[in-house]
């Protein structure tokens, strides 16, 4: 979906509320409170800066501001993929710290209402599981939800021991 | 009564309410300071204590935070009483302390309200404090002194009034009873009610009114607020005439007008009654004169500019560098002979650069303010730990920009709680060392290139390398053995975290909390610390600072694909090498003479792992560079060129991970790339 | 549009009328930070009304109220002042002040007293 259309999409909508930006990397579908989406951009060229955990490829000059951005495909432990004119950047603001998620692809803006929200599942509990907050069911398909802030904060210490 | 928050007029007078409460607290905790220090209060300071008290107290009061209003209201009422008592031997000395617990209460409540916070302190049992000190000043003194309300009532007349016309006998034709109902909230119904009675005289023949005594406040009050005031009058005034004069009573909420026929009449002024005329005197106010305070305090031409609109300003201006760039440096004009537009770009030039360094300096502020500061952190210090330290500064006038004076504060005072805590010994050691009795903690702000030098010095003890070093062996924190390091490593080991010989854990100095947490704060403006001493009679902490963190002349390199800013200041001279010139230390390290002197080579691409295809010396470019004391050489792929560059800070995203060494900003080039400004000394150090 | 005179030491409470007066179609010509200045600026201005604090340096409310009043016997000048300067207020009534505020107060009644005082 074209960057336009996703923005008219955002103004049409009176309230954010329930509603999900979703987005593909590899064959599973993500999806990310709407509310804390301040754009999404195609891929920028990135400046890297060292000595930070891989999954931060460094940061973009986004209109003069500058902002550091995420593979999230690596935040995943997923193998790296090359990017291709797909690759989206989806800018993301939460408790003042912005920061972009580099994804394989965006796809729509869904409203998933409550009723259809569920816990993860306790079974697989793989590394990723802890960036997964609830999973949303539309139709036969189901979104994991992100949980931003623990995908912002969590095991930056442990990653940088690594570096 | 339920106090309905009026938030609509909370929000956009929250900001000045913080900053003019603040302005004010730090002016009466230096009045405090100086007249504890000269152990009495001039009536001056008192004067101005009150009203600063009384202002802070209305402020407050319109803002709703009522502990804070209350608090000032009790010591406002204490400084009432100072002011116009004059009590002989007052504690001086508990009475600071008192004032100062105030401040402290209400700085910390602000401090809650800035950051978006509850106010929810509980000011109580201070105020029971502030007014038992009260009622002991006022029992020592004079207890035939007469107090207020007894003064009133000793002035109170009755509340008959006959009007001077001489012409008794015609006693006004019409008789009038009014009730009059004001408005919820209006307060002060009384002399509301009084107000009302003196507009009707001159006009009316005669009056009464209920209730009598206007100037009982609280049981007169609660009378009016619920029966209403009610007044009879004699006047030839018509009913029309009297409704109107009454109607224009401000926050009258209802007004009950009867005409009175004659038998009632008669019987409300009956002649025998025994009247006495009013005198208008008695209640002109005698116990609260107005003094004409005089205002401490030089007035100049300042106004307060909104902090979010300086910094506009700097972003605007920033962006008006790189966009003078982008005109004057445009590739378009590669090439071309434009000598009027290297002239008008020329004038460009100057009129930027004048209007930057404009801009800089209104950012900048003195540190004197924060300097100041540190009087009652001394003054606090040597009182509890029973020591004797006096506070020098130097510089005070010296120049930081506005952010930055932010960040240094805290760190400030920690260093000087610690320099009195563990440097400065107790009067008795010194004297037996021969130290003067009192300890000096010398504070200097200086000026220094790029950068503001801040020293703190105490004539204290100075550092024990040996405490050190064995400190440093029970955390594992040796990298080297003992013997190689210098005196001055040595001391900059107390900085790392978690560090702290055991007598460094106290009340005030924290758990080793401290310095390293200073360390990160200055950090974090850019800037350094560093410690020398002499073991016995001195520490010396030196807080390296920039100046500024906006802009910056910049040479860009470039590394591969990275582009890289070295501050045109830092650098000495740039050449290109040869494999021939390169030496190797026993460590492996690469090194170059130059005139005579050895340099270590730093890398770029292997420190900041950068992919480049020029690896070979000869292929690349040497920077010299140089930070305090030492200079390294850098090697690049090639210059590109010297600018201008606005430095903008890393996402705070990242400075969160982690504090990048060598890097000290980054920036946008007129192309859109972003370009990382390389910090000197966080190179030079990890040689 | 009413003219009026801000007369307080604290800025804090100047701003904060000042709003509540623009908000509800007064004009704000002048603001003063002591008696003196009101008393300055009264002559200048001529505002149609004046609010003026008690407590003050340089020279108190009361004082300046006398002044203001002896220069010009129109004018129309609300007192604002704190709980428990009854006396004080009553000095002030007495020597021409056309109404008083009390502190804290809320917009409500300080537009109210001016309309009132105003004749509006």
């Amino acid at each position: 979906m074209a960057e336009n259309e996703m923005q008219e999409l955002w103004e049409e909508e009176d309230t954010q509320k329930d509603k999900y930006l979703t987005f593909s990397l590899g064959t599973e579908f993500y999806g990310i409170e709407i509310k804390y989406v301040t754009e999404i951009v195609g891929m920028q060229p990135i400046t890297e800066v060292p000595e930070l955990p891989e999954y931060i490829r460094g940061i973009i000059n986004l209109r003069g501001k500058i902002i550091p951005v995420m593979d999230v495909r690596l935040r995943f432990k997923k193998p790296a993929r090359e990017y291709n004119d797909r690759t989206c950047i989806i800018v993301v603001d939460i408790r003042d710290i912005s920061i972009g998620l580099i994804i394989d692809s965006v796809s729509e803006v869904l409203s998933i209402p409550e009723g259809d929200i569920v816990s993860p599942p306790e079974i697989n509990k793989g590394h990723n599981n802890k960036y997964i907050k609830n999973i949303g069911k539309v139709g036969n398909d189901v979104k994991l939800i992100l949980d931003c802030d623990k995908l912002l904060s969590d095991d930056v210490i442990d990653d940088l021991s690594n570096v | 009564m339920i106090a309905i928050s009026d938030k609509s007029i909370h929000e956009p007078m929250l900001d000045i309410f913080i900053f003019e409460t603040l302005k004010q607290i730090e002016q009466l905790e230096q009045l405090v300071i100086c007249n504890e220090k000269s152990s009495c209060y001039t009536q001056n300071s008192i004067n101005e204590i009150f009203r600063i008290m009384h202002t802070i107290k209305g402020s407050a009061a319109m803002m709703l935070f009522d502990n804070i209003s209350a608090l000032s209201h009790t010591i406002e009422d204490l400084f009432f009483f100072l002011r116009e008592e004059k009590p002989k031997d007052i504690d001086c000395s508990g009475l600071s302390d008192l004032v100062l617990e105030g401040i402290d209460f209400i700085k910390i409540e602000i401090d809650k309200i800035k950051n978006g916070h509850e106010s929810d302190g509980n000011s109580e049992d201070l105020s029971k404090k502030i007014r038992n000190f009260l009622s002991v000043l006022k029992n020592c003194e004079n207890p035939l002194a007469i107090s207020e309300s007894e003064k009133q009532k000793q002035d109170m007349r009755t509340q008959y009034y006959i009007s001077q016309d001489k012409n008794a006998a015609v006693s006004g034709k019409n008789v009038y009873k009014a009730i009059l109902h004001f408005d919820e909230g209006c307060e002060m119904e009384n002399i509301r009610a009084y107000s009302v009675i003196h507009n009707l005289r001159g006009i009316v023949k005669e009056l009464q009114y209920i209730p009598e005594n206007i100037m009982a406040n609280d049981e007169c009050v609660e009378v009016i607020r619920r029966d209403g005031f009610v007044i009879f009058m004699k006047t030839d005034l018509s009913y029309e005439e009297i409704e109107e004069l009454l109607q224009q009573t401000v926050f009258l909420k209802e007004l009950l007008l009867t005409r009175l026929d004659n038998a009632e009449a008669q019987e409300k002024f009956l002649i025998d009654k025994r009247i006495v005329l009013e005198k208008q005197e008695t209640l002109t106010p005698k116990l609260q004169k107005e003094e004409a305070v005089v205002s401490s305090g030089q007035q100049q031409s300042l106004i307060s500019v909104n902090v979010n609109k300086l910094d506009k300003l700097m972003d605007l201006v920033g962006e008006m560098v790189i966009a003078e760039a982008m005109v004057v440096q445009n590739p378009d004009l590669g090439g071309l002979e434009l000598h009027n537009f290297q002239k008008a770009a020329r004038q460009l030039e100057k009129i930027t650069s004048e209007l930057q360094d404009m801009v800089m300096s209104i950012r900048m502020l003195p540190i004197s303010a924060t300097f100041h500061k540190m009087h009652r952190i001394v003054r606090d210090m040597c009182k509890k730990l029973n020591k004797e330290v006096q506070l020098e500064l130097i510089g005070e006038e010296t120049e930081v920009d506005k952010n930055i004076i932010e960040h240094i504060s805290d760190p400030l005072m920690h260093l000087i709680r610690n320099s009195i805590d563990h440097g400065i010994e107790a009067s008795e050691e010194r004297l037996e060392k021969g130290k003067p009795q009192s300890g000096t903690i010398t504070l200097t702000a200086q000026n220094a290139g790029s950068d503001v030098l801040i020293t703190i010095k105490d004539d204290g003890k100075g550092l024990n390398r040996e405490r050190i070093l064995g400190r440093a062996n029970e955390h594992g924190l040796l990298s080297k053995p003992e013997s190689e390091m210098h005196d001055k490593e040595v001391y900059s080991m107390i900085f790392l975290p978690g560090f702290s010989t055991k007598d460094n854990i106290s009340e005030f100095s924290g758990r080793g909390v401290g310095m390293d947490v200073v360390v990160k704060n200055i950090e974090m403006v850019g800037g350094s610390v560093s410690v020398e001493s002499t073991p016995g009679s001195s520490t010396t902490v030196t807080l390296k600072i920039p100046l500024t963190l906006a802009i910056i002349d910049g040479m860009n390199i470039k590394v591969g694909k990275s582009m890289y800013t070295i501050p045109t200041i830092s650098i000495k001279e740039s050449f290109r090498a040869n494999e021939r010139e390169l030496i190797k230390d026993p460590n492996g390290n690469e090194m170059i003479m130059v005139r005579g002197q050895c340099y270590p080579i730093l890398r770029l691409h292997e420190r900041f792992k950068v992919e480049t295809d020029i690896v070979n010396i000869h292929e690349g470019i040497i920077v010299m560079v140089e930070n305090e004391e030492d200079s390294i050489c850098i090697f690049a792929d090639e210059l590109v060129g010297e600018q201008q560059v606005v430095v903008k800070t890393l996402p705070a995203y990242i400075r969160n991970i982690r504090k990048i060494k060598g890097l000290a900003g980054c920036t946008l080039l007129g192309d859109g790339s972003i370009s990382l400004i390389l910090d000197i000394a966080g190179l030079a150090d990890q040689q | 549009m009413k003219r009026v005179l801000i007369v307080d030491d604290a800025a804090f409470m100047r701003a904060s009328i000042k709003l509540m007066l623009e908000r509800n179609g007064f004009e704000v010509v002048g603001e003063a930070e002591n008696g003196l200045k009101g008393i300055e600026c009264y002559k200048e201005l001529k505002p149609d009304v004046v609010t003026m604090d008690i407590t003050m340096p340089e020279l108190g409310g009361i004082e300046a109220l006398k002044t203001i009043r002896e220069y010009d016997p129109e004018a129309k000048i609300i007192m604002v002042s704190a709980m428990g300067q009854e006396p004080m207020v009553m000095d002030a009534v007495v020597s021409g002040a056309k109404s008083f505020i009390v502190k804290p107060f809320k917009e409500k009644l300080v537009v109210q007293t001016l309309n009132k005082v105003l004749g509006l």
